[in-house]
């Protein structure tokens, strides 16, 4: 501690007769005291001071060394202002007049501080002066102040209404203004009475108590009961806060009524619009029907007076007439667009689930697509894994999405490209199939793109001038897409071309392998007695999947081989009642196993249906054509195939088997011209009559429909000889299959089935009417 | 000369497409409502129905499945024709028992396909 001197703080203790150790003993104390004191005697001069007292007060050491009344130092304070603008003679004799007893007081000083004044009496006169810095309490219990009308002011003001409630009693200790407006009552009549006394209803008292007890401080909607009985709808929320000594709730209830006013009658124009919009579905699908029977009148009468025109070679008529055809046909393009979009919105739109097998389907598409890519001069391309597989969805949505996209690309493009690329693959949603229409056409900006989904629009209001179409097709696909679980996306780039995804899920897929698999796996399931065994042999698994789908459901026990020689084991082993022979198969091909089991006779007798494609080429090849050439012969052509399978054969010679002279004739001066030589067969039968006493030729031209031994039994002689196995033979056929080719293979219990675009009853027909045969 | 019996009710359909067909090659005998064509395929033994679904009397479903269901004209192909080509009209023509289906209005070449192949695979 400090040796106080005359300079920090003074006056002469021993002067009133204290001993030495006393004074230090008191001056140790003054000066470790938190107040600045000061003392004055009888006389009311300052005798004694500590530094505080200085500090405080500012005190200069001139001052203090000199002997000072308390009017002086008054006196001296209130000059240098600190007490400001005061008649100093006046606050002097007021301090004066108070000494007599205690008293205190606060004043700021000119700095802003605090300072507590205490001024009391000593026994035997003078008396003591204790200034204590307030400052720091001062200023808290503004701050105080402050918060508590700022909170008052929040309070009364607020927009919200404030309920504070007891957590034990569920007594609301407060209430404010707006509580009270918002429930039409005054607030101060609510306080201290149980919450349910707001509520009203029991359950609903509960609810309300459940919703502000819950640890969760999410906002709940709750309706309050006004005083007139009417509801207010709230959204409450609510913190926990200690309220008066006691644990409470404080919860704020914020006025949504206009909000759910606006709800309501925002739920009731859209039900109107919604009930408008299914009327008018109802009635368009009534108006399309009812338009679509003058139309066909219109599209018919005026196809049959152009037939007729055309017949009286009146080409100018032709052309109008085609015009109005073109015309009406474009108007029932349009209703039967609206008719299905009408169907879509009012819900009556169906989707019928199956089984699709999918190379099956693309080339139906391809086939109805195709005419529309050759008039723009487009390639289109198809790009499909050969074990793409089946989906189960609504084969007839899928396709009219895939027309309307693949027509869309078609008219858009220009001598350009239009791809179709089928993708399976897996997706965060399980496994999907994708469907991809590219197009190298003239492609789309990102505002057009934004508009392309919506009804009536195309992405320019010219196109439907420029390009046609009704602008509705691709939102029907993008509805059917949806209706199929799947989706539809775009992207393009005006000038490079478009390209439009659609992806459909796969779910069941699984479901299928399950059921077609082990059928597949176990060839040697036991049959029910009685029932009918088809032998399916065909190297598509898809053939195995669609047969197994569609005859097991009939009855049928399906035996499955993948190949002939599986064939041929399997019914040496177990002979079945019918067998269904695809002709192009790895190994040994179709009419080597027919050849074979007519030659056996325990499988002699067995009916077997020939499975493949009745495309006129298809069946050439199918037979056993090297190649394939319609008539009439193109010499080019001719020229070519000679080159490609008698190649430098300078010396070689070719057959031709056909019973016209003049094709005989016209094919023999072709084939000299290039150095070759021509021998002739007007027959099968002469033709192997030929080969048994000749060298093998280069190459054999033949044609099918001939007497005594047509091509059809030439083919498949020859190909069950091995002789003649490599024997290099082009079909020449006229463009369509004939009827009598038709009634050739029907004679022959053949029955060439059509495996791309077979509906599925005349298969089950034929299998039918060779059963019935077989137990009649 | 083939013979197709047309089942339609509307005479301008009826009309035209008897004339086409007839254009075509065929000898063409016509009903106006499903019960005259179950009767008339027995009568006269059609190589080929061409069936309207939508018939007074007697509807295409119904007449075809009674087509179907007699010994004496089991045999006939029947085509179903239907206003619009909706999955639901093909699985129902289908299950009612024909051969094949098509829509209206007409197109000729692919209604000809169609009868041409239930021809030549019945002959």
């Amino acid at each position: 501690m400090d040796k106080p001197t005359e300079n920090a703080a003074g006056g002469t203790l021993a002067d009133e007769g204290l001993d030495g150790r006393e004074a230090t003993l008191l001056r140790a104390t003054l000066e470790n005291m938190s107040q600045g004191v000061a003392m004055y005697d009888g006389e009311h001069r300052l005798v004694t001071w500590n530094k505080l007292f200085r500090e405080y007060l500012d005190m200069p050491d001139e001052f203090l060394t000199s002997e000072h009344t308390f009017a002086d130092y008054i006196r001296y304070l209130g000059a240098r202002g600190e007490f400001g603008e005061v008649d100093i003679e006046v606050a002097l004799a007021q301090r004066i007049k108070q000494l007599d007893h205690p008293h205190s007081f606060e004043r700021v000083r000119p700095d802003g501080t605090y300072l507590e004044v205490r001024r009391d009496p000593v026994p035997g006169g003078g008396f003591i002066a204790i200034y204590t810095d307030i400052t720091e309490r001062k200023l808290a219990e503004m701050k105080l102040r402050e918060d508590e009308e700022q909170l008052r002011a929040i309070d009364a003001a607020a927009p919200v209404g404030l309920v504070i409630m007891d957590i034990k009693t569920h007594v609301v200790r407060h209430t404010n203004g707006c509580f009270g407006r918002l429930i039409g009552r005054d607030a101060a009549t609510i306080i201290d009475r149980p919450i349910a006394a707001l509520v009203g209803d029991t359950e609903q008292t509960a609810r309300l108590i459940d919703i502000l007890l819950s640890p969760s401080t999410e906002r709940q909607e709750f309706s309050l009961p006004r005083a007139d009985g009417t509801p207010i709808f709230t959204i409450v929320s609510h913190e926990h806060l200690e309220f008066r000594g006691a644990p409470a709730i404080i919860a704020t209830f914020v006025d949504i009524s206009d909000r759910v006013r606006m709800e309501h009658q925002l739920r009731e124009a859209k039900e109107a619009a919604e009930s408008a919009s299914r009327v008018k579905s109802a009635f368009l699908a009534n108006m399309s029907h009812e338009l679509r029977t003058p139309l066909n009148a219109i599209i018919g009468y005026s196809e049959i007076l152009s037939e007729d025109a055309a017949d009286e070679g009146n080409t100018a008529m032709v052309a109008d007439l085609d015009k109005i055809q073109a015309a009406g046909k474009h108007l029932l393009g349009l209703i039967n667009d609206i008719l299905d979009l009408s169907k879509i919105e009012a819900g009556r739109m169906d989707v019928y689930l199956e089984q699709v097998f999918l190379s099956r389907m693309v080339e139906e598409v391809k086939t109805i697509v195709s005419p529309m890519m050759a008039k723009n001069e487009n390639r289109f391309v198809i790009d499909s894994p050969i074990d793409i597989g089946s989906l189960r969805t609504d084969v007839t949505k899928l396709k009219q999405s895939l027309i309307n996209l693949l027509s869309n690309a078609a008219k858009f493009t220009k001598n350009g490209e239009v791809v179709l690329r089928l993708v399976r693959d897996q997706s965060a949603a399980g496994e999907v199939v994708r469907f991809e229409v590219s197009d190298s056409g003239i492609g789309m900006s990102e505002e057009q793109m934004g508009r392309l989904f919506q009804a009536f629009t195309q992405a320019d209001s010219s196109t439907t001038r420029n390009f046609g179409g009704t602008g509705l097709g691709l939102t029907i696909t993008k509805h059917f897409a949806a209706m199929l679980g799947g989706t539809i996306s775009v992207r393009s780039e005006p000038g490079i071309g478009s390209t439009f995804t659609i992806e459909l899920p796969a779910e069941t897929k699984a479901a299928l392998d399950s059921v077609a698999a082990p059928e597949i796996a176990d060839p040697g399931a036991p049959a029910e007695p009685g029932a009918i065994t088809v032998l399916v042999v065909d190297d598509d698994p898809a053939v195995h999947e669609v047969l197994a789908a569609t005859l097991g459901k009939e009855g049928y026990v399906l035996r499955h081989a993948r190949d002939g020689i599986e064939a041929l084991n399997i019914m040496r082993r177990e002979p079945p009642d019918i067998v269904t022979l695809d002709v192009m198969m790895p190994k040994i091909d179709g009419w080597s196993v027919l050849g074979i089991m007519k030659s056996e006779p325990a499988l002699e007798h067995i009916p077997v249906i020939m499975l493949t494609i009745v495309d006129d080429r298809n069946l050439g090849y199918s037979l056993g054509a090297s190649e394939y050439m319609t008539k009439p012969i193109d010499r080019q052509r001719l020229i070519a195939l000679i080159h490609k399978f008698a190649p430098g054969a300078e010396e070689g010679l070719v057959l031709v088997i056909d019973d016209d002279p003049h094709v005989r004739a016209m094919v023999r001066s072709t084939i000299e011209d290039v150095g070759l030589h021509v021998a002739e067969a007007a027959n099968g039968k002469a033709a192997i009559e030929w080969l048994d006493a000749h060298h093998l030729p280069a190459l054999v031209l033949l044609d099918l429909m001939m007497p005594e031994m047509d091509g059809f039994e030439f083919l498949t002689r020859v190909r069950t000889d091995a002789r003649f196995a490599d024997l290099p033979i082009v079909v020449l056929t006229a463009k369509e299959l004939t009827s009598e080719e038709r009634e050739f293979l029907a004679r022959n219990t053949l029955l060439i089935l059509n495996k791309s675009a077979q509906p599925i009853g005349t298969l089950g027909s034929a299998l039918a009417s060779i059963a019935s045969h077989r137990n009649g | 000369m083939p013979k197709i019996l047309l089942v339609e009710d509307n005479e301008m359909n009826r009309d035209m497409l008897s004339r086409r067909l007839a254009r075509n090659g065929f000898e063409v005998v016509v009903a106006v409502n499903g019960q005259e064509g179950v009767d008339l395929a027995l009568a006269q033994q059609p190589d080929l129905i061409l069936m309207d679904m939508s018939l007074p009397i007697l509807d295409g479903w119904e007449a075809t499945r009674r087509v179907k269901a007699d010994p004496a004209t089991a045999a006939i192909p029947v085509i179903a024709l239907t206003a619009h080509a909706m999955a639901q009209d093909r699985e129902e023509a289908l299950a009612a028992g024909c051969d094949d289906f098509d829509t209206k209005p007409v197109e000729l070449p692919r209604l000809m396909g169609k009868i041409n192949a239930l021809l030549g695979l019945g002959g």
